[in-house]
């Protein structure tokens, strides 16, 4: 049995081999890990898990060495000794006791602990003072929609993919569906949060500083599920004013050949679905696309909802797609024009990623996973392939990019 | 024999002795495929049990491998986005309801009427039922494949994702007749077990003399009881949705998803321990044996065995963490999932313990318990980081979690019925697996499965999240999922060892003509004074128990100081396998034949109501046969006229008992 000591430690090699590359790889370019937090919720989460990551090392190195210790101290040295028999031990009922109380005790702390936490996590910002935000998953991209005059609707501002706020403040989340579940988890700054259709649940966010805090759908939601991305864009306070300011400036008319073919284009096809705020059919001035509505459905819960990304101030955002493709470039330079890329001189002409952007409207369905019907109707979801042209294709693009 | 004897006679004698009106007389086989498919032995329906098992394993382990193929790169492009959903469901149904549960089931069919001194289970004829049950309900499920392709939402399933406008093919109706179909053989066999743990045990043979396993399989059935009516309700439900035309998940006619989420728990989590307890008792079996030492704290085994059975019932929601719940019924769920770790605790550190101040021979399957031991443990702490529920916020549904069940459900339940098999393997086949591949499938597999899912802990804390069927560069996901996906192949490696083993052992046994022993490895527990393998009426005569451990002490008596002195040879205290004047059930046609009309019923209700006519011609039929065939073979004398065969060592009282066995 003595051969069996080196072969003894290998099995504990692949664990500790894990714990001390565990250790190494939180220093690795991850961007969506939990383990970093970056702001005050995600942050009590950390510190509350720590030390209980502390404890069960000590349990693990316990357990697992002691029955490495027992196996190496206890082993038959041959058949001899394995015939001769040890003292037979029935039990200990102290013993028993003891482990039973010991752990009980243990875990009884960090339930206080926990709960504590949880009432902590459960505490909503002052909702006269905190941003509001709803946020609707569908399949396969995320709405936010912002209440700025707070009359309880959430309808100045409309938007996808980015929920931009400003950093240090904490925004309440309205979280919803409008079709299966999903759920939004953005790790940096706090756990994941259920959408359930037919429910609203809450959820807390504040980001410390500036930057991009990336996450995604984590309750599975059908087949692009694991395209269903988030993105936290956390901006300076005055950013922020400015950015709502933007985003509820009304539809410009474009100018120049191609974007106002592409105009007539949106207006006369992609209405059916998307939407964009204030937007007028080019022939007649008078006759606003969706004057009364602005992007309404059909009820409060739809079984499938039916609709598309708003489109209003698209160029604002930075991916599209249910977060699958970049808008803006993922170059360093690029990346750090920031959410007001499009505006910046040169800014599409660089940075427009127009690539993915084409490839989207040539066949989208095969740039995503989607039941994509040819006619979009209440058992499809996802924009078809409507087989335009290049020339219709570099019209809409043309279009497009005027929506900053 | 007299009908009178016992609670399960027939009440009027053996007069059936020519088949009434039209009924096949029962048949007889006692060899090839046809003795195979009328069998009511328990053992052979273990071993049927474990043989269908191991085969969905194979199907399972493939759509693993798919899976792991599929993550190995960012990317990936081995599957499409639909086919990715439609192999993990099916892999981790697969694996729960097709492998785990039914190789646990092969285990108690196999070794509970032999742990209590009984000759076979209180039914004989419905164990048949439930496992051609399971076997249809398993093949219904897979044949999705075949049929338009396998459900796609998940094994949760979780509404409305599962209904019909967001899953318009008919895997979801596949999966759910399917486990409709295998829960009715989960409570056939609950009833049988159940009811054969608490009425067959020999004389003498007090609950507080029972093995450990025959304890946690006693708990598991209850478990199993009361568990499946909610998987089936919450089934029926979605059955209606999905076929009818219900609303029962129509979140506009004001239906809440969160019904599917509770009830789906209230079975799932109940499920865990279904999975797992019966690995329990199997390494409680094991170690003992193989530390020279009995199981320490026998009190202290049964009891957090049957707290960990009641609690398990008050966890459910630690699944819905994220769900949206609320705090309150967030903090109630998260401290009794603590809770529950401290029955588990004492497990662990009661195997520990028995094997402190032991002799230990590390063969396969005592390698394999310890393995359960440490792996499980890891299990166990991760998922007390899940009890943490803020923290569980930031782990659920990423990898973390499929890290922390595969170290319960693979690295616990599968550890141990791997050691379980090595362990009674000569009992079932008359032959022993090789000790040395034995120990390098052991190794193997440690490596391999320690390779494939300790690196999900750090891809999930680094935040990948689970169900995905691809991912992208940049997220520091490379590296951990290609490491993954080889330790998955060293997995797969070491089962092709295990098969090899299997395979070389058998025609090594044969070749040397060896004779096995009945107790090859010194053990304690009534099974080992049979025969290997068990003759068809197990007991000669019917053992009465006077201590836990019945077998050991027969061979082994205690001096003053607690050493063990040999009182008896192992083979003055085992039985010859001597069936004289013993009767046994008699085998059936109808369980298959009422088996096989479940699947028609089922493909009924997906395609054309007139296959479910088929199928309850087929079930009304083979009820009618069962009902009216006669109770034994025609012609068979089993010296019935005896009631009371031998007297030999004390045992008489016992053939009462085995009298009592007519089907």
């Amino acid at each position: 049995m003595s051969g069996q000591t080196p072969k003894r430690l290998l099995r504990l090699a692949p664990a500790l081999a894990a714990v001390v590359v565990f250790a190494a790889s939180c220093a690795d370019n991850a961007p969506q890990t939990t383990l970093k937090p970056k702001g005050p919720k995600a942050e009590t989460i950390n510190d509350l898990i720590n030390p209980i990551f502390g404890v069960a090392a000590v349990v693990f190195v316990l357990i697992l060495g002691g029955a490495l210790f027992v196996a190496l101290k206890f082993r038959a040295r041959d058949e001899d000794d394995y015939d001769a028999f040890p003292e037979q031990v029935h039990g200990n009922f102290k013993l028993e006791i003891g482990w039973t109380i010991l752990p009980a005790v243990i875990l009884g702390l960090v339930g206080v602990l926990t709960v504590v936490t949880i009432f902590d996590l459960a505490q909503k910002p002052d909702p006269k003072t905190a941003i509001q935000v709803e946020v609707i998953g569908q399949q396969w991209w995320w709405e936010y929609r912002y209440d700025v005059n707070r009359d309880g609707k959430f309808d100045d501002i409309i938007t996808a993919n980015n929920l931009v706020i400003p950093a240090g403040q904490e925004i309440s989340l309205h979280i919803k569906s409008r079709d299966v579940i999903h759920s939004w988890w953005a790790p940096a700054l706090n756990g994941k949060k259920d959408a359930v259709p037919g429910r609203t649940h809450p959820l807390t966010i504040q980001a410390d500083k500036p930057g991009e805090y990336i996450g995604q759908c984590t309750e599975f939601c059908g087949l692009s599920h694991a395209e269903m991305r988030i993105k936290v864009v956390a901006i300076t306070d005055q950013e922020f004013t400015s950015w709502m300011t933007d985003q509820q400036k009304p539809f410009v008319n474009p100018t120049g050949e191609a974007a106002v073919r592409g105009w007539s284009a949106m207006a006369g096809q992609c209405m059916s679905c998307h939407r964009i705020n204030g937007m007028t059919d080019p022939g007649s001035a008078e006759n606003p696309v969706d004057a009364a509505e602005i992007y309404k459905y059909k009820s409060v819960v739809n079984q499938v909802s039916g609709a598309a990304p708003n489109l209003t101030h698209f160029m604002s955002r930075d991916m599209f797609a249910g977060g699958k493709f970049n808008l803006r470039k993922n170059t360093p330079a690029c990346t750090k024009l920031g959410y007001d890329w499009a505006k910046t001189k040169d800014g599409i002409k660089d940075c427009l990623n127009r690539t993915d952007l084409e490839a989207w409207l040539r066949n989208s369905p095969a740039q995503k996973a989607m039941k994509a019907g040819e006619v979009p109707s209440t058992n499809s979801r996802g924009m078809p392939n409507f087989n335009l042209t290049e020339d219709q294709i570099d019209d809409l693009v043309a279009f497009l990019i005027t929506l900053k | 024999m007299s009908s009178t004897d016992g609670p399960l006679a027939l009440g009027s004698g053996g007069q059936l002795s020519s088949p009434p009106m039209g009924v096949f007389a029962r048949p007889g086989q006692s060899k090839g495929w046809r003795s195979w498919i009328t069998t009511v032995d328990h053992k052979r329906i273990g071993i049927l049990y474990g043989a269908a098992a191991l085969f969905f394993f194979l199907i399972g382990g493939i759509e693993a491998l798919l899976i792991r193929l599929q993550l190995a790169a960012p990317n990936g492009k081995l599957l499409s986005a639909d086919l990715y959903n439609q192999v993990y469901t099916m892999h981790g149904t697969t694996m729960i309801f097709l492998v785990v549960m039914p190789i646990g089931a092969a285990f108690m069919n196999y070794l509970l009427p032999l742990q209590i001194g009984a000759r076979d289970v209180a039914f004989p004829r419905l164990n048949a039922l439930s496992f051609w049950v399971f076997l249809f309900g398993g093949v219904v499920l897979n044949s999705s494949w075949l049929l338009g392709g396998g459900a796609d939402g998940g094994w949760f399933n979780y509404a409305p994702n599962s209904g019909v406008i967001f899953s318009p093919t008919h895997g979801i109706d596949f999966w759910n007749m399917g486990l409709l179909i295998t829960g009715i053989a989960s409570l056939l066999g609950a009833i049988n077990l159940i009811t054969t743990v608490l009425n067959m045990r020999a004389p003498g043979m007090t609950l507080m003399k029972m093995p450990v396993f025959t304890w946690m399989s006693l708990v598991t059935q209850f478990l199993l009881l009361f568990a499946i009516p909610v998987l089936t309700s919450a089934q029926f439900l979605l059955m209606f949705d999905r076929l009818f035309g219900a609303k029962f998940f129509d979140v506009s006619e004001g239906a809440d998803p969160l019904l599917w989420e509770h009830l789906f728990w209230i079975f799932g989590h109940p499920e865990v321990y279904i999975m797992i307890l019966p690995a329990f008792g199997v390494i409680s079996e094991i170690i003992p044996v193989f530390a020279r030492k009995p199981i320490f704290g026998y009190p202290f085994m049964v009891f957090s065995g049957i707290a960990i059975g009641f609690m398990g019932w008050g966890v459910w929601a630690h699944h819905m963490f994220a769900s949206g719940i609320g705090p309150i019924s967030v903090a109630a769920f998260s401290v009794s999932t603590m809770f529950i770790a401290v029955p588990t605790g004492v497990k662990i550190l009661n195997w520990m313990a028995t094997m402190w101040g032991g002799k230990l021979k590390f063969s396969a399957p005592m390698l394999y318990s310890i393995g359960l031991v440490t792996m499980f443990t890891i299990g166990g702490l991760s998922g007390v980081t899940h009890a943490v529920s803020p923290a569980d916020t930031q782990q659920t549904d990423t990898y973390y979690i499929v890290a922390h069940f595969h170290y319960v459900l693979f690295g616990g339940a599968l550890f141990g019925f791997i050691g379980g098999w090595y362990f009674w393997w000569p009992k079932a086949f008359g032959y022993a697996l090789s000790d040395k591949l034995g120990k390098a499938n052991f190794w193997l597999l440690l490596l391999g499965f320690n390779l494939t899912f300790g690196p999900m802990h750090i891809l999930g804390l680094q935040g990948m999240p689970r169900r995905t069927y691809t991912y992208r560069d940049g997220y520091g996901f490379n590296l951990w999922n290609f490491v993954s996906t080889v330790g998955a192949f060293l997995i797969a490696i070491s089962f092709l060892v295990f098969f090899w083993n299997i395979i070389a052992s058998r025609r090594k046994a044969k070749v040397a003509g060896l004779v096995m022993s009945g107790d090859p490895w010194d053990s304690r527990s009534l099974e080992w004074m049979l025969p290997c393998p068990t003759p068809a009426h197990n007991f000669d005569v019917i053992p009465t128990v006077s201590t836990l451990d019945e077998f050991w002490h027969r061979k082994y008596g205690e001096d003053e100081a607690g050493r063990l002195v040999r009182i008896a040879a192992t083979a003055d205290v085992s039985q010859k396998g001597d069936a004289t004047d013993v009767h046994l059930p008699s085998p059936s046609y109808w369980p298959i034949v009422l088996a096989f009309g479940l699947p028609w019923v089922a493909y009924g209700l997906i395609y054309s109501l007139w296959f479910c006519v088929l199928g309850a011609v087929c079930i009304i039929g083979a009820i009618y046969g069962w009902v009216m065939e006669p109770s034994t073979e025609p012609g068979g004398d089993h010296g019935d006229h005896d009631p009371h065969p031998s007297d030999a060592s004390g045992d008489a009282a016992a053939s009462i008992e085995g009298a009592a066995l007519v089907d």
